[in-house]
C-alpha cells in the first residue's frame, strides 16, 4: 500500500479539519470528493507531507514522514499539484519544471529528458520556452501538472487539477491520470464528479473531516439511484444522497 | 559546460541566476554609482588609497538599499508568490533552496559591485603615477554588500510581505548613515568601536603613500560584518523550526537535529566573531598611517615605504613624492617666483620637499615619525618641507585642479608664511607657541606675493588675539603696496637687515619702508 492512514486527525486550533480518518490506497486513481470545508485539502496536504497530523499514524510509500530521512525519500517519489498554483512569472515553462525536478532530487542526468517528456505530456511543447507570465490560466495549470509528474512519482496528489482546463485538455488529463494510476497511487481532490466517473477507480467522499463513503464510481452511482440524491447525473445524485445521509 | 555535467545545486543556481530580479536593478545602481561614487572620486588626487575610500564611503550608499531590498524581495518570493506548499513537498531542504536564491542575488550584486570597483580603479590608474590598487577596501566593501543582502534576505524570509523589501532598503540606508556618522565623528578621545563602520570619511590625501595602511581595521570590519552574516545564515537555518507547531522538541525532530545543530553553531560562531571584532576595535589607537589594533598589528607595516622623489626646477628645486608627480610642474612653477624673492636671505630655503601629511596631528599625539621631517623650513641647508594637507591643500583636487591662480597663491603664501612668520598651524590657538602673522609680517608676505603676481589672503582669524597694534586691513594693504613698489634690491636689502626682528614680531607697520 502506498498510503496507509490510521485514525488520522488534523486540528487547527479548535477546528478539526480531518477527523480520525483511516484509509489505505495502492496503485490506482482515488477520487476525493466532498463539499467545501470537508477536509479534502487538509488531508491532501498531510499526504503531501506539508502538514503533520495532530494525531494518528501516517505511512506513505512504506515510510514514516515524521522521520526526516524517510520524509525526504517520500518527497523524492511524490508529485503534488496544489489547488492554487504559485509560480515565478519570470521562469520559462522548462525552467519551472526543471527547477522542481532538481528540487525533487532527480538524478541530474535524467532531468533534461524528463522535463521535456513532462512538458510534452501536458501538450506544452510549443510553449516550452515561454515565460510563465505570458501563459493563460489553463496553460499554467498544465505547467503545474508537468512539475507534479516530472519525477514519475509513485504517489501523485492533485488538488482540483482540471479547474481552468478546456474540455479537450480535461479529457487528455483524465487519460494521463489513468496512465499514472497503472503503476502509481493517484489521489485527486475535486468538485467535478464527471472527473471522478471518467478517471477514478475508487472514490472517497468526505464530509466534516470524515470519510463517509468509500467505493467505486459505480457504487456511488448506485447510491444515487436508490437514495434521495439530487443532480443531473447519476454520480451527482449519489454524491448528494450520501452527503444528505451523512448530515442527517 | 553542458547541463548534464552540472550538479543539481549548480543547475538550480544557474536557473536562479538566469531569472534573478537583480539585473533589472543594475542600470539604476550603475547610474547612482556614476553620479555619486564615480564623479566624486574623479575629483580626488591620483592616490590609490584615497580613491579606494570611495568604495566604502560612496559605493556603500549606492549599494546598501538595493542589496538589502533585493535580498528581502527574493527571500519573500515564496510568500508573495504562494509557492510555499509546492516547494514544501520537494526533497531539497528549505535552506538549500534559499541558498540558491541568495547565491544568485549575491552573484549579481557582487558582479555589479566589482564592475563599479573596476571602473573606479581604472579611473585612478589613468592618473596615478605610483602605487597599485589596494585590495582591503574591496574586500570590506564586498563583505558589506553581502552582509546587507543577507540581512535583507533574512528579513524577507522571516516576514515575507510585500512591504518587507522597501522597509529593508530604508533600514539598510539608515544603517549606513549611522555608520558613516559614527566614523566621521571618530576622534582619538571617542569610542573607537566606531571603526567597525566601513566608512572612513575622506582620508588624508597622501594616505598609503609614505606609509602602508595597516589592514588591522579592515580585518576587524570583515570579522564583524562576516560574523553578522554567518549569524544571519544560522537564523535562516533555524527559523523554519520555530514555524512548525507542536512544541520545540517536535519541531526540532521534524526539521532534523543535525540541521538545527548546524544552525545553532552558525549563529553562535557569527555572534562570537562579531563580538571579538567589537572588542578588538575597542583597543584601537592612532598609528603612523591610521588606526592600529594591537592584537592584529604587524609592526613591520610601520616602516616608511621607500621612494625616490620627483624633482623639478634648477634655481629652486621642488620635489614631490612620485605619487604626486602630476602636480610637480604646477608646484615648481608656483614656488619659483617667491623663492627668488627669498634667495640669499639668512635661513632662506634652497629647495622644497614634500613630507607626509598629518605630521602635525601625529606630533600633537606625541607620535613623531622617525626619519621624517616636519612641515616648515628646517635643516642645513634650509629646506622647505611641505605636506599635502597644509602645504598644498588643493591637492585634494586632481592635478588639473592645481593649475589655477587660487591654488598657486595658497601654495606660495604657505611658503612665505612659514619663512616670515613660522608655521601657522603648529599648535592650537590661542596659546600656540607660534602666533599667526603680525600686521607687518602680513604686509611683507602680501608684498612679496604681489611681486610674484599673486594675491595674499588672510582670514580675520589670522589677526584675532594677536598684537596687530590696531592696524586695519587697509593700513596693511597700503604698507604692502609701499613695500612692493621698492626695487628688488631695496626689498632684499631691507629684508636681509630686518628679517630676524620681523620674524619675532618686533617690526611695526610704520617701520616698513
Amino acid at each position: 500500500m502506498n498510503i496507509e492512514l490510521s485514525d488520522i486527525t488534523r486540528k487547527f486550533g479548535r477546528n478539526t479539519a480531518v477527523d480520525r480518518v483511516t484509509l489505505e490506497a495502492g496503485p490506482g486513481v482515488l477520487g476525493l470528493l466532498g463539499p467545501n470545508g470537508a477536509g479534502k485539502t487538509s488531508l491532501l496536504r498531510m499526504l503531501a507531507t506539508i502538514l503533520p497530523p495532530s494525531s494518528g499514524q501516517l505511512t506513505l510509500l512504506g515510510r514514516d514522514p515524521r522521520n526526516p530521512a524517510d520524509r525526504r525519500e517520500i518527497r523524492r517519489r511524490l508529485g503534488y499539484l496544489p489547488q492554487n498554483l504559485g509560480y515565478y512569472p519570470s521562469f520559462t515553462v522548462v525552467e519551472f519544471v526543471e527547477y522542481f525536478a532538481l528540487l525533487k532530487e532527480m538524478p541530474p542526468h535524467l532531468v533534461t529528458k524528463a522535463v521535456a517528456a513532462a512538458v510534452e505530456k501536458v501538450d506544452l511543447g510549443s510553449k516550452a520556452k515561454a515565460k510563465l507570465r505570458t501563459l493563460s490560466g489553463g496553460m499554467l495549470r498544465r505547467v503545474g501538472i508537468a512539475q507534479a509528474i516530472v519525477n514519475e512519482p509513485e504517489l501523485l496528489l492533485f488538488d482540483e487539477p482540471t479547474a481552468g482546463l478546456d474540455p479537450e485538455q480535461r479529457v487528455a488529463f483524465r487519460a494521463l491520470m489513468r496512465d499514472f494510476g497503472q503503476t502509481a497511487t493517484v489521489v485527486v481532490s475535486t468538485h467535478l464528479v464527471e472527473d471522478v466517473g471518467a478517471a477514478c477507480s475508487e472514490v472517497a467522499l468526505m464530509s466534516n473531516g470524515k470519510i463517509v463513503f468509500r467505493g467505486t464510481p459505480a457504487e456511488l452511482t448506485v447510491r444515487g439511484e436508490t437514495g434521495q440524491g439530487v443532480g443531473d447525473a447519476p454520480l451527482e445524485r449519489g454524491y448528494s444522497a450520501i452527503l444528505a445521509a451523512a448530515r442527517a | 559546460m553542458s547541463a548534464v555535467a552540472l550538479s543539481r545545486p549548480a543547475r538550480v543556481l544557474r536557473i536562479e541566476i538566469r531569472r534573478s530580479v537583480v539585473p533589472w536593478s543594475v542600470p539604476l545602481i550603475l547610474a547612482l554609482f556614476f553620479f555619486d561614487s564615480y564623479r566624486t572620486a574623479a575629483g580626488f588626487p591620483p592616490n590609490w588609497t584615497v580613491h579606494a575610500s570611495a568604495i566604502t564611503d560612496n559605493l556603500a550608499w549606492d549599494f546598501a538599499p538595493f542589496a538589502a531590498g533585493l535580498g528581502a524581495w527574493v527571500a519573500s518570493r515564496e510568500g508573495r508568490r504562494n509557492t510555499g506548499d509546492l516547494l514544501a513537498t520537494t526533497a531539497r531542504p528549505a535552506w538549500a533552496r534559499q541558498a540558491a536564491a541568495l547565491g544568485a542575488t549575491l552573484f549579481w550584486l557582487l558582479l555589479t559591485f566589482l564592475a563599479a570597483v573596476a571602473a573606479l580603479y581604472i579611473q585612478v590608474a589613468l592618473q596615478a603615477t605610483w602605487g597599485g590598487p589596494p585590495l582591503w577596501p574591496v574586500v570590506v566593501g564586498a563583505v558589506q554588500v553581502v552582509t546587507l543582502a543577507v540581512l535583507g534576505f533574512t528579513a524577507g524570509a522571516l516576514f515575507p510581505g510585500r512591504f518587507t523589501a522597501p522597509l529593508a532598503a530604508i533600514g539598510a540606508f539608515l544603517l549606513v548613515f549611522i555608520g558613516f556618522h559614527a566614523a566621521l565623528n571618530l576622534t582619538p578621545d571617542s569610542s573607537t568601536n566606531a571603526l567597525l563602520s566601513p566608512a572612513t570619511g575622506l582620508p588624508l590625501e597622501d594616505v598609503g603613500v609614505f606609509y602602508h595602511v595597516a589592514p588591522d581595521v579592515a580585518i576587524a570590519q570583515v570579522m564583524f560584518m562576516g560574523g553578522i552574516t554567518v549569524a544571519l545564515l544560522g537564523v535562516l537555518v533555524v527559523a523554519p523550526v520555530f514555524r512548525v507547531r507542536g512544541g520545540l522538541s517536535g519541531a526540532v525532530g521534524r526539521a532534523g537535529r543535525p540541521l538545527c545543530a548546524a544552525g545553532v553553531v552558525l549563529l553562535a560562531a557569527g555572534v562570537a566573531a562579531s563580538w571579538t571584532a567589537f572588542a578588538l576595535t575597542g583597543t584601537a589607537k592612532l598609528g603612523v598611517s591610521g588606526w592600529d589594533i594591537p592584537a592584529l598589528h604587524d609592526a613591520a607595516s610601520d616602516q616608511p615605504i621607500p621612494y625616490t622623489p620627483d624633482c623639478a626646477g634648477t634655481a629652486f628645486p621642488v620635489c614631490v613624492h612620485p605619487a604626486f608627480s602630476g602636480y610637480l610642474p604646477a608646484a615648481a612653477a608656483a614656488l619659483q617666483p617667491v623663492a627668488a624673492e627669498l634667495k640669499g636671505l639668512p635661513g632662506a630655503p634652497v629647495r622644497a620637499e614634500e613630507v607626509p601629511a598629518g605630521e602635525g596631528v601625529r606630533a600633537a599625539q606625541g607620535m613623531l615619525l622617525p626619519g621624517m621631517a616636519s612641515p616648515g623650513v628646517s635643516g642645513t641647508p634650509p629646506v622647505y618641507h611641505y605636506d599635502g594637507n597644509n602645504g598644498i591643500a588643493p591637492f585634494l583636487g586632481s592635478p588639473a585642479g592645481a593649475d589655477n591662480a587660487r591654488w598657486r597663491a595658497g601654495f606660495q603664501q604657505e611658503l612665505l608664511t612659514e619663512f616670515i612668520a613660522g608655521p601657522p598651524n603648529a599648535g592650537p590657538r590661542p596659546d600656540a607657541s607660534v602666533l599667526p602673522p603680525t600686521a607687518a609680517q602680513q604686509a611683507v608676505i602680501t608684498a612679496l606675493m604681489t611681486v610674484a603676481g599673486s594675491q595674499a589672503q588672510f582670514g580675520e582669524d589670522m589677526t584675532n588675539g594677536h598684537p596687530t597694534a590696531g592696524a586695519t586691513p587697509a593700513q596693511i594693504d597700503a604698507a604692502a603696496q609701499r613695500f612692493a613698489s621698492l626695487s628688488t634690491a631695496a626689498r632684499h636689502a631691507w629684508l636681509a637687515a630686518h628679517l630676524p626682528a620681523l620674524r619675532v614680531g618686533e617690526i611695526t607697520l610704520a617701520q616698513l619702508p
